[in-house]
């Protein structure tokens, strides 16, 4: 390997075990802190988180996916157990008509009465539902929805790249976030509470807790047990842990490795659903954020477990769940808390399960993947470079073409149009990262934001004149993305979405919720020069030209968006084209055969993270400087989540899939299009991204732009006459005669031809491609069961030179 | 004798090209039949389409007298097809008693009577099959095949990687199990003459081509020749190996077969 | 002749499995060396060890310097190269810019003015160098995906080529290859080893190995069994033995 020094065994376990029992120890010594982690709430979180993570092993176990939308489905099942209870309704997904588009149409035309028939929002039972049968109905609906899960995403995506999954599964998680919002809005709905128990306190010596706390307490835990007798016992449990790891030793036994994952998703999603359901009533309420952030501490409580683990799984996600309240207690009570304008800094408890992923993640990771660990697979095409004149023709007359029209557009174009080239921006660090080099980050937007308040910072607290804050703030993207790129050096795919998605979190809450920072309820303000501002209504003479109608937005902002996206979509371009960008796609195709063709892949790695974190930051900047004031809710992980959605719907690998990526954003063009002319309204943005994520990854891996690419490639080669074969004459001397290139005569052509030696003209038996085997009978046990290797290794039937060919 | 396994006139292969061609093969009740052939002739192929793991492309394979062909993988080996794979496709996670359990559909009693066969796995059961040794994990693998008490084994390369001392005690297994139980076996196998010890019919292929069949002793009558094949003098006629998936001209039967078959007589030291 | 690189007692060891036992190997300068061996006898175990991909035991000499702790790439840029059994081409990349990518190394400068400027003119010697030498400067502009198996093994090999190493260890590089591809195949190694790059080759392909090797190792369960002229190892019973069986040694 080549990492010398690696911890020993013992390290790595004990360590990690020791700081644990040292921080356990202080807690139980000191009584409040006992009372304040003890605590009844810190219980029931505790119990939903583990539910989640038990949710998402038992789904990483049956088909090796690591389900981001896990939390999700808790919040969900909550959602429909409310409202069959509530009201005796099972509400609905919106379903596609293909009736609408005409409907849009006639209103189009002006007869606003005009209707075709629609599908059902939600299905009636009548009055409010009592417990019980609500309860069976919204877990019925947890299952099918699970089988839904697995038969519509992930069985097609089976032996799909670590990439799609991710996507898949962050198209699930917006999809059902979206739903919720639509048929519920975002107001927190009122859940009502468990027939069977009740709010009275049980005092159990150490603490107390209320009987309806301590009943979702006993009940996840006996689920864990469940689970573990199940998985460590029965014979389904057996074959599902063979199926993971040997997909074909399972199916010439008389397995189906697809029934055992369809299983393992409705186990996964009933438990979910289960303990959303309890918890809700718990806590009286419920509401579309809350609950599908907590795959945070889930999927960190999974990973401490190995995605294997049922019982440390478990451990660990009571101990994040619990030590919320204590982190509270300890920011409002001790001195020695971090402090930011004298408050206690916000958030430190989402920083534990970041410490907690980092701390895993070094321990564990390796610095290349070792044989028999897939890499990430096959990843979207990504453009070779172009002619010239095509490579900047095309957008340069698309840009010439807009830069008058700006001055035309109605304002609302405009905004959408200034959403959409901001959007761009964003997509295209995304393009650089991910498109490029295969890494998947879920911070794009924590990166804009770090930089959008050191603008805002600079701009009005230290009087830097206008275009150095960018800069500025760019370079603290920068610092931030080389920090995340740390712990990328070890892990890949899945595990690095992870990690990246804690940090999100964590800086969501510790940065942008910070009023130090954020500038209080009305955000912090950035001194903008007039001409930029968006809000500036004044109008200018330009060679006789007025420009600004003396509405809102000042166009003069689309143009400051536009040159800045022009240039970095330049440099992207050009980043492609130079030795840097075959280096960068050179590792996303195979990070060993790149090492060994010399590259260094930590230091190219390090750079990726550090340019796609300067685009970043430059697109943060330009949002600060577009409004004028910098509110946290432009740079929430949600958001990134977002943006990375669209980005891949775009296509992620090239510039002109970041430009339709921008199109497609929320509040951009292609938005304000439907929205303009077909009325569509906001919340389908999301449930149309939701799901076009979904729909994108499952069938069409390379984006909207990619697909259009391949099918012109795929046109192209059918044009062009087959590869030529070797020319006959081209083994010796003629290569060299018929050469244009000036080589250096290394080889005499006479001395061409070996003249030592038998000739080699013995025809021999030769294996063949596919019946060469890898010697592997070698077993790796070591390299197949680390957690670190993000595929369920029994996949690995499908060789990689198979999978390449498959396209 | 009831055929177990009838293949008949196979071709199949990966991305479009015929690693097996035209290929005719039965496998009865009670016999031994050994595949035979240098690195990459096919015989891997040929058993993982049997196993429905890898497509027909043209004529037919029947196990138990039901064709392969749309099939799900899983289904045969609940009516009695055991496959031992090239890279065992052990369960490395899993304990050898878990393992075994997995085959064992119906009674304990199967799994004793597996283990009879390889008594230096007892001690082991409760060890994790990663850290078997080679020759411990192929007796695994033979014993989780057997577990399931099949009636049509095949066994795909048992010597590989494992010491000759070894593979002379794992191969009278073989025999005893086809004795005590009257499965069919199909023996996929590189070490010529290990295989022809214990076979009672053999076929030989060379890239994909069927170049000789018959009993053991009249194909072991041809050792010299088959020895060429390995060392270097088997014919390769065409570009068949390659996977080239443009090239329409990869199609199977591309080139006669004949050239194959005068090879095998040809002189094993002309090559040297 | 100058020794090039050399192994002491180098192991492989997979979760308790000897893939590679204390093997000792050497391989000289101008030297076109053959390492074969039955499947599973430890072969690509043993390549993946001296590039650098696999943890080892024992030592490895690379030009006179100890080279079995450094990382992969920085053995790759002392000039010990490989290729790959499963190709691993840079799917994504054009052939002249997979050959450009072993080629060339990045600089802090060069990072920036490729920024501005990625077109101008980089030096292709070495990338022409080996398109030639292989015979596949006429696919430059191809991509993987578009041309023949044969095509994308020289690829392979052109990559490794293009940094201009003084040792190649190819890991089954005529694997699928037609006779007559083999054969040409087999010229185009001399004509390598003609230019001062020493090979050590794995190979299934006997004719091969035999036809071109100036020396064979032959190795079992991970230990050497034979070594020397092909023709002596061709006519040594215990290799009989390792590829036909037992019997044949008898």
């Amino acid at each position: 390997m080549t990492r010398p020094r690696t911890p020993s065994a013992r390290l790595r376990t004990g360590v990690p075990a020791l700081v644990v029992v040292a921080l356990l120890a202080v807690i139980l010594a000191k009584g409040d802190y006992r009372a304040n982690f003890f605590s009844g709430g810190g219980f029931a979180l505790g119990a939903l988180v583990a539910a989640i993570a038990l949710g998402v092993v038992v789904t990483y176990r049956g088909s090796g996916v690591v389900n981001l939308a896990g939390a999700a489905v808790a919040m969900y099942a909550a959602y429909v157990y409310a409202d069959l209870r509530a009201h005796g309704d099972l509400f609905l997904p919106p379903l596609p008509n293909p009736l609408a588009p005409i409907e849009g149409l006639v209103h189009l035309a002006g007869d606003d009465s005009f209707a075709v028939p629609h599908w059902p929002t939600s299905v009636s039972f009548g009055t409010a539902m009592g417990f019980w049968p609500a309860l069976v109905l919204a877990l019925v609906f947890c299952a099918l929805f699970g089988l839904v899960l697995h038969v519509a995403v992930f069985r097609p995506l089976r032996h799909a790249p670590v990439l799609a999954k991710v996507v898949a599964s962050v198209g699930v998680l917006l999809f059902l976030q979206a739903v919720v919002v639509r048929r519920f809005s975002t107001t927190t709905q009122v859940v009502g509470p468990l027939p069977f128990v009740d709010k009275t306190q049980v005092d159990l010596g150490l603490f107390k807790i209320t009987q309806e706390q301590l009943f979702v307490v006993c009940l996840v835990l006996v689920l864990a047990v469940a689970l573990w007798a199940l998985f460590g016992r029965s014979r389904f449990g057996l074959a599902v842990r063979a199926a993971a790891e040997n997909e074909k030793g399972a199916t010439v036994l008389g397995f189906s490795a697809d029934r055992l994952a369809a299983a393992t998703w409705v186990l996964s999603t009933v438990v979910t659903g289960l303990l959303g359901i309890f918890v809700a009533s718990v806590n009286s309420a419920v509401d579309p954020n809350t609950m599908p952030a907590l795959i945070v501490p889930a999927v960190t409580a999974a990973l401490v477990g190995g995605f294997t683990s049922f019982g440390w799984t478990t451990l660990a996600a009571f101990g994040l769940g619990m030590q919320v309240s204590l982190v509270t207690f300890l920011g409002a009570n001790e001195s020695w808390f971090p402090k930011a304008g004298g408050l206690p800094v916000p958030g430190v408890d989402l920083l534990v399960p970041l410490v907690v992923i980092v701390a895993v993640l070094a321990l564990r990771g390796q610095s290349l993947p070792t044989r028999g660990v897939l890499g990430p697979g096959r990843l979207p095409f990504s453009p070779s470079a172009r002619p010239w004149a095509l490579r900047y023709g095309g957008p340069g007359l698309a840009v010439v073409a807009l830069i008058p029209g700006v001055f035309f557009l109605s304002p609302a174009m405009r905004d959408g149009l200034t959403n959409t080239l901001t959007g761009i921006v964003i997509c295209l660090s995304i393009v650089v990262l991910t498109g490029f080099i295969g890494q998947i980050s879920l911070a794009q937007t924590s990166f804009a934001g770090l930089s959008a308040y050191t603008v805002a910072s600079l701009s009005t607290h230290h009087g830097w004149p206008f275009p150095l804050p960018i800069l500025a703030g760019a370079a603290v993207a920068v610092v931030a993305g080389v920090l995340v790129a740390l712990p990328a050096l070890r892990v890949r795919g899945v595990h690095l979405a992870i990690a990246t998605l804690a940090f999100a979190v964590a800086v969501d809450k510790v940065v942008f919720a910070n009023s130090w920072i954020n500038g209080g309820f009305d955000g912090a303000t950035v001194t903008t020069p007039d001409l930029l501002r968006s809000q500036d209504t004044a109008t200018h003479e330009f060679l006789g030209v007025t420009i600004g109608d003396g509405t809102q937005p000042n166009p003069l902002t689309l143009v400051f968006c536009l040159v800045v996206v022009v240039a970095l979509g330049y440099l992207v371009a050009n980043l492609r084209r130079s030795l840097t960008g075959r280096q960068m796609l050179a590792i996303r195709s195979n990070e060993r055969a790149a090492a060994a063709a010399g590259v260094n892949v930590a230091a190219v790695k390090v750079l990726a993270f550090g340019v796609s974190a300067f685009i970043a930051g430059v697109g943060g900047a330009v949002i600060a400087y577009r409004t004028g004031n910098v509110t946290p809710d432009k740079f929430l992980y949600d958001k990134s989540l977002m943006f990375f959605a669209f980005a891949y719907l775009g296509g992620i690998a090239s510039v002109t899939g970041a430009v339709t990526g921008g199109l497609l954003v929320g509040g951009g063009l292609g938005f304000t299009v439907l929205n303009q002319v077909f009325g569509l309204p906001d919340e389908f943005v999301l449930l149309l991204g939701g799901l076009g994520l979904v729909v994108t990854a499952v069938l069409n891996p390379e984006g909207v732009a990619g697909k259009a690419r391949t099918d012109l490639l795929a046109l192209r080669r059918r044009l062009r006459p087959p590869a030529p074969a070797d020319p006959p004459t081209s083994t010796d001397s003629a290569t060299m005669a018929d050469s244009s290139t000036p080589a250096e005569p290394l080889i005499p052509a006479d001395t061409a031809t070996p003249t030592t030696g038998p000739t080699p003209t013995v025809p021999s038996a030769a294996p063949t491609p596919n019946a060469a085997p890898t010697p592997n009978a070698a077993p790796t046990p070591v390299a197949s069961g680390s957690a670190a290797g993000s595929h369920v290794s029994g996949s690995a039937g499908a060789t990689p030179a198979v999978a390449g060919e498959a396209r | 004798m009831t055929a177990l396994l009838e293949i008949d006139g196979l071709y199949s292969g990966y991305a479009g090209v015929a690693m097996v061609r035209d290929l005719n093969l039965t496998v009865h009740a009670g016999e031994i039949v050994a595949l035979l052939g240098p690195n990459g002739a096919g015989k891997t192929t040929t058993l993982l389409t049997t196993s429905g793991l890898n497509p027909v492309m043209k004529g037919d394979i029947r196990v138990f007298g039901r064709s392969v062909r749309g099939r799900p993988a899983h289904r045969a080996p609940r009516e009695g097809l055991a496959h031992v794979l090239e890279d065992r496709s052990l369960f490395y996670q899993l304990t050898v008693a878990e393992n075994l359990r997995l085959a064992a559909a119906r009674s304990r009693g199967d799994l004793d009577r597996a283990l009879s066969y390889f008594p230096a796995l007892e001690p082991l059961l409760g060890r994790r099959a990663g850290l078997l040794s080679g020759g411990e994990q192929q007796m695994l693998a033979m014993a989780r095949a057997l577990t399931s008490k099949p009636r049509l084994l095949m066994v795909d390369e048992m010597s590989l990687g494992l010491a000759p001392v070894i593979v002379e005690r794992l191969l009278p297994v073989l025999r005893r199990i086809v004795d005590d139980t009257g499965a069919g076996v199909l023996l996929v196998e590189q070490h010529v003459h290990l295989a022809l010890e214990v076979a009672d019919r053999a076929a030989v292929l060379v890239h994909g081509d069927l170049v000789a069949s018959g009993t053991t002793a009249e194909i072991a009558g041809r050792a010299a020749a088959l020895e060429s094949t390995y060392f270097g003098a088997g014919a390769r006629t065409d570009d068949r190996t390659d996977d080239r998936t443009d090239d329409p001209k990869a199609a199977p039967d591309a080139v006669p077969d004949a050239d194959a078959e005068p090879d095998l007589d040809a002189d094993p030291e002309g090559s040297r | 002749m100058t020794e090039l690189l050399r192994t002491e007692a180098m192991s492989v060891v997979y979760g308790g499995l000897h893939a590679v036992n204390g093997l000792d190997l050497r391989v000289d300068e101008g030297r076109l060396v053959g390492l074969i061996g039955p499947n599973g006898a430890g072969k690509t175990s043993f390549i993946d060890g001296i590039s650098g991909f696999t943890r080892t035991q024992g030592a490895i000499h690379f030009r006179g310097r100890r080279v079995d702790r450094e990382p992969a790439h920085r053995r790759a840029r002392l000039g010990l190269g490989r290729t790959w059994q499963s190709l691993e081409l840079f799917e994504d990349l054009t052939v002249r810019e997979n050959l450009q990518v072993g080629a060339e190394r990045q600089t802090v400068g060069g990072f920036l003015l490729d920024l501005v400027r990625p077109g101008r003119q980089r030096d292709q010697t070495d990338v022409d160098w080996a398109l030639d030498v292989l015979g596949i400067a006429h696919l430059a502009d191809r991509l993987p995906t578009e041309i023949s198996h044969g095509q994308r093994k020289l690829v392979g090999a052109g990559r490794t080529l293009a940094a201009r190493p003084a040792l190649i260890c190819m890991d089954e590089p005529a694997a699928g290859l037609d006779t007559t591809e083999s054969e040409q195949f087999g010229r185009r190694l001399r004509r390598i080893v003609d230019a001062g790059v020493s090979i050590l080759l794995v190979d299934h392909d006997m004719g091969l190995v035999m036809g071109v090797c100036d020396e064979v190792y032959v190795i079992e369960f991970g230990t050497r069994i034979a070594h020397g002229t092909p023709a002596q190892v061709v006519a040594d019973e215990k290799v009989r033995a390792a590829y036909l069986g037992t019997k044949a040694a008898s």
